[in-house]
């Protein structure tokens, strides 16, 4: 229900749209008038029956209409034209030409505008889900996938923590990346280490594997999962513990590259020059090529076999420390694991989600407008819209102005 | 020039959508020429409310959603109260959608 000031608003709007399109339809091969008349009645009906405009429609007020236009809803016609005659006189009104159409709500074709505005439902948010994703895995797409098992055997070394190391070093206790790994076949350890080679290549090649070699008395690697083909018989490379010295006594050992008892021996000649830093072959699977992406995944460290999804978790320090934050959030994850005993209570939330929805147009009570000002202090806000059209109680009301005080 | 399709949203603008999709459907109308419809409907419809509404009301009410995305503001107020001169209205739940009045002077 309308009053008549909105009415004739827009009887009013109703007119000056058919008017201004008349040309789009009469030249450059548009439908014709008769097609526009048919769009103008069809939308007067309608309105009537949505309640918006008061029938009869009393163009008469709307513009100097030529005399005898009845005040039934004709199809409009130009202003600038004289009144045409009979022809049109005749056209039947919109009810006659339509049968009553059932009102039912076509889809809203999704016609493109000029402006994008948000469409009616929702504003043009960003999917959480997409736009948080990236920061709550810190997992570079790049990282190395280590499939939980071995790596964890990667790191068992007693629980000591892996970070360690110097900064811009990877843990000593985690396998580097080793892109070297590639570029040469695997020597066998067991073969007499040639000098000359192995001064051209000591430097070029670091050694993949070595099984045997990791096991070290100081316990950081246990290498006996890795294939023996890894067996070369160049150096094998080492870089955890500190103070790595070249020895010469690479030389010596290689050809004993069997006896891994030597623990010191074995540390040492295997570091050259501390530039082998990706030189501890991986095998546990795919090794990311820059040895920096190993260093910016720390969330490596979360494969230790806890599938740690808790999103809450941005930022990953010492594994350590995420093996300390994890026992946290399992607690809460077992009572959702028993299904059957205790609901996930998934549906809490759907009866508020249907307040909103499940209103149909006649009840939803709606406010269109432009705003000038927003503005809150504390948790009172205050707004000046203008420009606005009401839709409430089943009434359309028009403002030109209006003030809003909320309270949040 | 922009408009802004907030306005279709309303009852004349529903009801101007719908006459025109069933006009396009049964192909009396190209698309094209519903789409200069309701932007030409957009501009019609915020001149008038310009020019020829000079009503102010007054609204308060309880905040229950505030949301600012894409420059345009949408409240979702309870028990709202409408005031004007001419008239009062009360209504458990109101949904305002305002866009940036600045936006159409750019």
């Amino acid at each position: 229900m309308a009053t008549s000031s909105t009415s004739n608003v827009y009887v009013h709007v109703i007119e000056d749209v058919v008017s201004k399109v008349r040309d789009e339809f009469i030249n450059n091969g548009g439908p014709g008038d008769s097609v526009l008349n048919e769009l103008q009645g069809l939308w007067e009906l309608k309105m009537m029956q949505a309640g918006a405009i008061l029938g009869p429609i009393d163009r008469s007020a709307m513009h100097k209409a030529a005399p005898g236009v009845p005040i039934t809803p004709n199809p409009v016609h130009d202003l600038n034209v004289p009144y045409e005659g009979t022809e049109e006189y005749e056209t039947p009104t919109a009810d006659l030409l339509f049968p009553p159409t059932p009102l039912q709500t076509p889809m809203q074709t999704p016609l493109p505008g000029t402006a994008r505005t948000p469409l009616p439902g929702t504003a043009q948010t960003p999917l959480p889900g997409t736009a948080d994703n990236s920061s709550f895995y810190n997992i570079p797409t790049g990282g190395t996938p280590i499939t939980p098992n071995e790596y964890s055997s990667a790191l068992d070394n007693g629980g000591v923590p892996e970070m360690k190391g110097g900064a811009g070093r990877p843990s000593p206790y985690m396998q580097p990346p080793s892109p070297w790994l590639n570029q040469r076949p695997p020597l066998d350890v067991n073969i007499a280490y040639v000098e000359g080679r192995e001064d051209g290549e000591r430097g070029a090649s670091h050694q993949p594997t070595t099984q045997d070699f990791f096991t070290l008395p100081s316990g950081k690697r246990k290498r006996e999962d890795f294939p023996p083909q890894y067996h070369t018989g160049g150096y094998i490379p080492q870089q955890d513990g500190a103070g790595d010295v070249l020895s010469d006594d690479l030389e010596v050992i290689q050809g004993s590259n069997t006896r891994y008892d030597s623990v010191n021996s074995n540390q040492q000649m295997f570091v050259l020059g501390g530039k082998l830093s990706s030189m501890i072959p991986q095998f546990d699977g795919p090794i990311p090529d820059p040895y920096d992406d190993v260093l910016s995944t720390p969330n490596i460290y979360n494969y230790q076999g806890v599938a740690n999804e808790d999103y809450n978790i941005v930022n990953t320090p010492a594994p350590n420390e995420i093996q300390a934050a994890t026992p946290a959030p399992l607690p809460l994850n077992d009572t959702g694991d028993d299904d059957e005993d205790e609901p996930l209570n998934e549906d809490d939330d759907d009866e508020l989600d249907d307040v909103d929805q499940g209103e149909d147009l006649n009840t939803t009570h709606l406010i269109l407008a432009q705003f000038d000002k927003v503005t809150r202090t504390k948790s009172r806000w205050k707004c000046t819209l203008k420009d606005g059209i009401m839709h409430i109680n089943n009434k359309d009301i028009l403002f030109n102005k209006a003030t809003g005080e909320f309270d949040f | 020039m922009a408009t802004f399709e907030l306005y279709r949203r309303s009852t004349i603008g529903m009801c101007l959508t719908e006459t025109l999709d069933e006009m396009v459907s049964s192909g009396v109308l190209s698309p094209e020429l519903a789409i200069q419809v309701l932007v030409q409907f957009d501009k019609s419809m915020t001149e008038a409310l310009e020019s020829q509404v000079k009503s102010k009301v007054s609204i308060k009410g309880h905040l229950h959603t505030y949301r600012f995305c894409d420059n345009v503001w949408t409240f979702i107020l309870q028990d709202a109260q409408l005031k004007s001169e001419d008239f009062q209205e009360n209504v458990g739940h109101v949904k305002i959608v305002a866009c940036d009045s600045k936006l159409l002077t750019q």
